[in-house]
């Protein structure tokens, strides 16, 4: 499979006369984070669920961990793992009989028993192994839901936002778990809207109505030439009373662009307009406008306007 | 693409789908009490043996053939003479006022009447409003004829003796019929409720898609989520049995390992009806719905309480196409008549072949709406 866990060749799923998703083509080398973003709605469950064989492609092809998600969809069931979204496990089940549901679903057998203690001891979630799943915190069932997940010690993961609704410390640990998992070769494939999560995947896709937009690592996405055009540049404006401000935005021509950041407003103007009398028009102090490289959540939202308006 | 016929991954759902039922004891004692609860409630509450009916008597003759009827009237079970009245018009006005259901009317000069040969007739008034009474009362009365007729030993000729017979139930209790009946309905609503939540229920919990992902059948998912519900309907089945036999009373005339092997069957027909419910349904209150609009009908027309040979035509082949139709056949056949396979055959034959289709449709339904 020469390195490469996910190949995706024009994608596409039709219901009615809608695309879902539209001949989305990806390759998400192995051993990587590989993070799927875009607006809900816009076709990334549907793309993990192709993947994973939950939906049948209209057209297209995909290979997952070599096999075809087609012709070998057996084969790509036991390659993968798949934490869905939001709590898919048992509650009124104990940790260590969720677990055990699901390498006897893997047909494990006599490594039953191994792998369980196994994908408890990565997860770290020994302590409650006799507690019930629904009396979890949201953290530790994202965390019995990974240990599922890796029950059959898959190459690859699906993970369909893994880290919706918990609280940032146990954000930070879930991923900095999936960073120890991919030194251990596996390929993670996550979807999410978090941007610092977003940053530290290898690559990414950018996905808006059913059309992947973007695919590259967070640098090269970022250096786009539709992310800051050529002839403007992009400027953070820091005021005291950012509503006024963004109000002023409307009346100064050269502006192309405005998007708030909480008490920042981040501006893409055009480079022929001084700094200095970008401030004056904006009526803010000249040191509190900063030309700034874009981040990644400028980037999607100029790639999601620039699509937007082209349709 | 998954096959229908995929059995994998049944022992995995089946060990959980247990633990799932056996973790909340609540349910898996309103799984078992229920029934036998119902069982009690309905068997006492659903009597159509026609006893005690209250009767008065007019009697215009004090002769011995007079006599003869109104000792006969006292000493059948069907009617209890409550009072004698002096005219016709007190024993009219005591229907009306509902003191009694039945009035006899003997005429003047009855005996004489008889003896003479001239076919005096004895009236009975019988409240028509409630029509099971009235059929048994009419019977009873016209069965009473024959007493004055034996009284005068000088018209033999004249004799006409009804004996009737009855097979198979000789009291005419209701509760050998309506018992073995509400056995197959009970275990059909209970059995149709429980499945009918188990996919959906998967579906709105989420974890669906998660199942969906391993390398678990189509046909390995439903046997592993419906025979854990089969064994708690088996226990339900025990226990209602039991009941019957010694709460009602009801004797098993025929073979109870039969009784018992058919029962099985049946058990997987209904729950089968019940995944099929849940693999067409979005959510959990849908699938309950769709449940309600199938027992009641299936209640009304298999003849687990109404006798279908009396029903339109067209409601008894509709009642063909309700498997406690054949069950609650199986039922009777067995429990009450004592008949065996070789006189069951046809309904055992549809009822299994109506089980196999039903789980086919479900696995197949649940393999193409997944995918």
């Amino acid at each position: 499979m020469s390195g490469v866990a996910v190949f995706a060749d024009r994608l596409t799923k039709r219901y009615g006369d809608r695309n879902a998703v539209n001949a989305v083509s990806l390759s998400v080398p192995a051993g990587s984070i590989f993070g799927f973003l875009g607006p809900n709605g816009s076709g990334k469950s549907t793309t993990i669920k192709m993947l994973c064989g939950l939906v049948h492609p209209t057209s297209g092809s995909a290979q997952v961990a070599g096999f075809d998600i087609e012709k070998d969809s057996d084969s790509v069931r036991r390659s993968i793992g798949y934490m869905a979204q939001g709590f898919a496990l048992y509650g009124d089940l104990t940790v260590s009989e969720n677990l055990e549901f699901y390498a006897r679903a893997y047909g494990l057998g006599r490594n039953a028993e191994k792998r369980k203690s196994n994908v408890i001891e990565i997860v770290g979630i020994g302590p409650y192994a006799k507690v019930l799943g629904g009396h979890l915190s949201g953290g530790w069932q994202r965390r019995l839901a990974l240990a599922a997940a890796l029950i059959h010690n898959p190459s690859v993961v699906f993970l369909d936002e893994p880290t919706a609704g918990i609280d940032p410390v146990a954000r930070r640990d879930l991923w900095d778990l999936l960073f120890t998992l991919t030194a251990a070769g596996i390929t993670f494939f996550v979807t999410t809207h978090y941007m610092d999560e977003a940053e530290r995947c290898s690559s990414l896709a950018y996905i808006y109505l059913g059309d992947m937009l973007v695919y590259g690592s967070p640098e090269e996405i970022c250096a786009l030439p539709t992310v800051t055009p050529n002839g403007t540049v992009r400027y953070a404006v820091s005021s005291n009373d950012v509503m006024e401000t963004f109000r002023r935005v409307h009346s100064v021509p050269s502006i192309r662009e405005a998007t708030i950041f909480g008490r920042d407003i981040h501006v893409v103007v055009d480079a022929s307009e001084p700094k200095g009398k970008l401030a004056r028009d904006l009526s803010v102090l000249d040191d509190s406008v900063a030309k700034i490289p874009p981040s990644l959540e400028d980037a999607f939202v100029a790639l999601t306007r620039a699509s937007a308006a082209s349709q | 693409m998954k096959s229908a016929w995929d059995v994998r991954g049944f022992s995995a759902v089946f060990y959980k789908e247990l633990r799932q039922i056996m973790r909340s004891p609540i349910t898996f004692f309103l799984a078992i009490g229920i029934p036998i609860i119902q069982l009690l409630l309905l068997g006492y509450a659903i009597q159509t043996t026609v006893e005690h009916v209250p009767s008065v008597m007019y009697r215009g003759d004090r002769g011995h053939a007079a006599q003869a009827f109104t000792d006969a009237v006292n000493a059948s079970r069907t009617f209890n003479v409550v009072g004698y009245v002096n005219s016709r018009e007190e024993l009219r006005a005591a229907i009306v006022a509902g003191k009694a259901r039945v009035g006899f009317d003997i005429p003047e000069n009855f005996t004489a009447d008889l003896l003479a040969g001239r076919h005096p007739a004895i009236g009975a008034l019988i409240d028509g409003s409630d029509s099971a009474v009235a059929q048994i009362a009419y019977g009873s009365a016209i069965a009473l004829g024959g007493v004055p007729l034996r009284a005068v030993s000088l018209a033999p000729k004249f004799s006409l003796e009804v004996r009737p017979y009855v097979l198979f139930n000789p009291a005419m209790r209701s509760a050998d019929f309506f018992v073995p009946g509400l056995i197959g309905m009970i275990l059909q609503n209970m059995t149709i409720m429980l499945t009918s939540l188990a996919i959906v229920g998967e579906r709105e919990r989420g974890t669906l898609d998660q199942l969906l992902v391993t390398p678990i059948g189509s046909a390995g998912l439903m046997l592993g989520k419906l025979l854990p519900y089969a064994i708690v309907a088996g226990i339900d089945f025990v226990a209602i049995l039991i009941t019957m036999r010694f709460v009602f009373d009801v004797q098993i005339v025929g073979n109870l390992a039969l009784l018992a092997f058919l029962s099985a069957g049946f058990l997987v027909t209904a729950l089968g009806l019940g995944l099929l419910i849940s693999t067409f349904a979005q959510t959990q209150i849908q699938a309950q719905l769709m449940s309600i609009f199938l027992l009641l009908p299936s209640v009304l027309l298999s003849g687990a309480v109404f006798e279908r040979s009396l029903m339109p035509l067209t409601m008894q082949i509709v009642g063909l196409f309700i498997p406690l139709t054949y069950y609650i056949d199986i039922l009777r056949g067995i429990i009450l008549r004592g008949a065996g396979v070789v006189q069951l055959w046809p309904s055992i034959a549809l009822m299994f072949g109506y089980g196999i289709l039903v789980f086919a449709l479900a696995s197949y339904r649940f393999a193409r709406t997944t995918r």
